[in-house]
């Protein structure tokens, strides 16, 4: 019977699932679902993961070292995409690794839908998170903290730290992600943490600065002021800025 | 003229007056050069760019775009600053230039700063005042993100030189493309001019380059290099006219960029082709923009897309189409053996699906629905394409019946366009009818 194992959709989750599969089952017809996203079929047997950072760290050595690096990227990078079929697809690109010459290369077989799955979640993953490099606002708040609220449809936090960690080292600053209830925290010259289970303080988050305001009403004249009138096009600016990023950006508030 | 000239004015509405003034520079591109922040200021820069917002027109917005000043000394026929108009007058200071980009680039409004600027007092003068405003940015502020600079013709050798060490692009504008056109329409510039300070980037370019092999940690001289823009449709040129000069600055200058700017009518002026309901010239820019890449990344000439006796653009083709159409003669082309080059030129096949074509036919032989994968676009190739000796539909290779399929397949092309066909044929060209060709009819 296949045998199924469930998880939390988490990057821990999905790896310790994988740990399991692997260790138990990895020779036999067997999957990964993740809780609450999944239909039970017929003729499986599903078994609850036990959830732990060993098991997290031993898959993601085991990537890293059989599939390489730029593997381990696409990988990690599908499995934050808001997919629920996403761990099943990256289990079996590792399953499907064992059976080529170099498993290195697997990412590049896209005849195998596996991979070619693998390959098309790490891609929008990409592509939205280099979107939010773009279209992130940040606003002042009262104690000089910068921060930002975004709606993005993928876990993008991790993949967008590094950028603004480099861009902005000597401020304190926030990015809460409203879907996931995830926060980005970052503080002056130190490292980046993701911050989970906490509920965003929403009077403190309005409480914005002094001089708040004034930027926000010349940024917004800016961008009135920057377009000329007889080249108006909005549809352009529609293919460009999709209006559903629009909500939490100050220039169309 | 009186000049209302305004010493205590908000922040606001400076920006206001400054960043419209410096909309119709077009460049607002962050891209050319990748810095880490070293950890003591505030700011990166990432090769390809990055584009923050879109304003209505559909333009990315990517940088402070704004004016130092719009008090200028010259005349331009077709500027909104030029000194015989009579609008209010102001300038920044370089503490308001930093608050302004500092504050933004906190709040991820913008990628860094485009600064230009009419000409105050003398070129010299104004240069010194952008040097400062860019100084306290860089080593008082310590910006590390994205500067764009204007130089100003005709500022001295060593001013350049010194801005040049702190922003990343530098753009001299070439403003229209024959030097009669510069007679005419601006009397205070020379094609002379504007090329010096050019040449003088390029050379001090060059010379960087050597320094930072042998020294790596020697400033950087304008890293993301340079750029131009000029006007289209203000004057009469072709567009062969324009691309060859275009071709010319890429070969000779080394540029990174030219950038073309469809003319809007601000002011009216004997000299200025008549305002019309049409608009600016937006689709002629579009075509100059295809042709441009096609010269940059597809390895054409401008000779072989446009002659003397074909000086203009096809209105419903696109340039690359157009030239494939003239040369059937190369056609059609086996995608399993044809070198890159071939490749290249296909109507539908860019650089990266020609680059993964020739990867992935060594691993085996390509057929159309591979074709498809790599992201050519089959509707404008088939026309042009064999795999393994076979086209995918039977075709006629006939200039007119291929022109046919691609118009019912093609680009949405603006109202002004669609609506020419039916447009009654009239004695008159009334189309380019301009007030000055009056006394030349007249005689």
């Amino acid at each position: 019977m296949k045998q199924v194992y469930i998880c939390q959709d988490t990057i821990i989750g999905v790896f310790s699932a994988i740990h399991d599969a692997w260790m138990e089952n990895r020779d036999d017809d067997s999957g990964i679902a993740l809780r609450g996203q999944m239909m039970p079929k017929m003729f499986c047997e599903y078994t609850e993961v036990e959830e732990n950072e060993q098991k997290s760290i031993a898959v993601e050595r085991l990537i890293k070292k059989n599939l390489g690096y730029n593997a381990y990227w696409d990988i990690y990078h599908a499995l934050l995409s808001d997919d629920c079929e996403k761990a099943d697809a990256v289990y079996h690109t590792m399953l499907d690794a064992r059976q080529i010459k170099d498993s290195k290369r697997i990412m590049e077989h896209l005849s195998n839908p596996h991979v070619a799955r693998v390959f098309e979640l790490s891609r929008k993953v990409g592509n939205e998170a280099h979107i939010f490099t773009e279209f992130i606002r940040f606003r002042e708040l009262e104690n000089g903290v910068l921060f930002s609220e975004i709606a993005p449809k993928s876990q993008v936090l991790t993949c967008i730290a590094d950028h603004f960690t480099n861009r902005f080292p000597l401020e304190n600053w926030i990015v809460y992600d409203q879907t996931h209830e995830i926060f980005l925290a970052h503080q002056a010259r130190k490292k980046w943490v993701l911050v989970q289970g906490e509920a965003l303080n929403t009077e403190a988050a309005g409480k914005i600065s002094e001089k708040e305001g004034k930027f926000e009403n010349l940024w917004k004249m800016f961008c009135r002021s920057i377009s000329i009138d007889e080249r108006g096009n909005p549809n352009l600016q529609r293919g460009h800025l999709p209006i559903c990023y629009r909500k939490n950006m100050t220039e169309f508030n | 003229m009186t000049e209302i000239i305004q010493e205590h004015m908000s922040i606001y509405d400076k920006l206001n007056i400054l960043s419209d003034a410096a909309k119709y520079d077009v460049a607002c591109t962050s891209s050319g050069v990748d810095r880490q922040n070293d950890g003591t200021g505030m700011g990166n820069c990432q090769k390809a760019g990055i584009c923050h917002s879109f304003s209505a027109d559909g333009r990315c917005i990517s940088l402070l775009k704004i004016l130092f000043t719009n008090e200028c000394i010259y005349d331009c026929k077709y500027c909104i600053n030029r000194s015989s108009n009579d609008v209010v007058r102001t300038s920044f200071t370089p503490d308001e230039i930093c608050t302004l980009t500092m504050e933004f680039y906190r709040r991820n409004y913008i990628e860094g700063l485009f600064l230009s600027s009419g000409i105050l007092k003398s070129p010299n003068y104004t240069m010194e005042l952008i040097y400062a405003a860019l100084y306290k940015l860089r080593h008082e502020c310590n910006f590390q993100g994205y500067i764009h600079v204007k130089a100003i013709p005709g500022a001295s050798q060593e001013l350049v030189q010194r801005v040049g060490f702190l922003a990343d692009r530098m753009s001299v504008n070439l403003e229209l493309p024959t030097a009669e056109g510069l007679k005419k329409l601006a009397p205070h510039k020379s094609r002379k001019n504007i090329l010096t300070p050019m040449r003088l980037v390029q050379q001090k370019m060059q010379d960087n380059r050597q320094e930072i092999v042998l020294y790596k940690n020697a400033p950087r001289f304008v890293p993301a290099g340079q750029s131009t823009q000029m006007i289209i449709g203000a004057t009469p040129e072709t567009d062969y006219q324009i691309l060859s000069v275009a071709e010319s600055l890429y070969k000779r200058f080394e540029l990174k960029r030219v950038f073309y700017s469809a003319f809007v009518a601000v002011n009216k002026d004997s000299a200025l082709p008549a305002r019309t309901d049409e608009g600016p010239p937006l689709l002629r820019e579009h075509r100059l923009y295809q042709a441009d890449w096609l010269l940059r990344y597809y390895r054409f000439e401008a000779d072989e897309l446009l002659n003397e006796k074909n000086p203009n653009f096809n209105v419903f083709l696109d340039p690359k189409c157009d030239w494939a159409l003239k040369h059937l003669e190369y056609f059609p082309v086996e995608v399993n053996r044809a070198d890159y080059n071939t490749l290249l030129r296909v109507p539908g096949i860019g650089c990266k699906s020609a680059a993964r074509i020739v990867k992935a036919r060594r691993m085996g032989i390509l057929q159309f629905e591979d074709l498809k994968r790599m992201g050519v676009v089959l509707k404008r190739a088939l026309y042009f394409l064999t795999c393994s000796g076979r086209m995918m539909y039977r075709t006629k290779m006939e200039e007119d019946y291929i022109m046919r399929n691609l118009l019912n397949t093609g680009e949405k092309l603006p109202d002004s366009v669609s609506g020419m066909t039916f447009r009654q044929l009239s004695l008159f060209d009334d189309m380019n009818f301009r007030e000055a060709q009056v006394p030349e009819i007249l005689g």
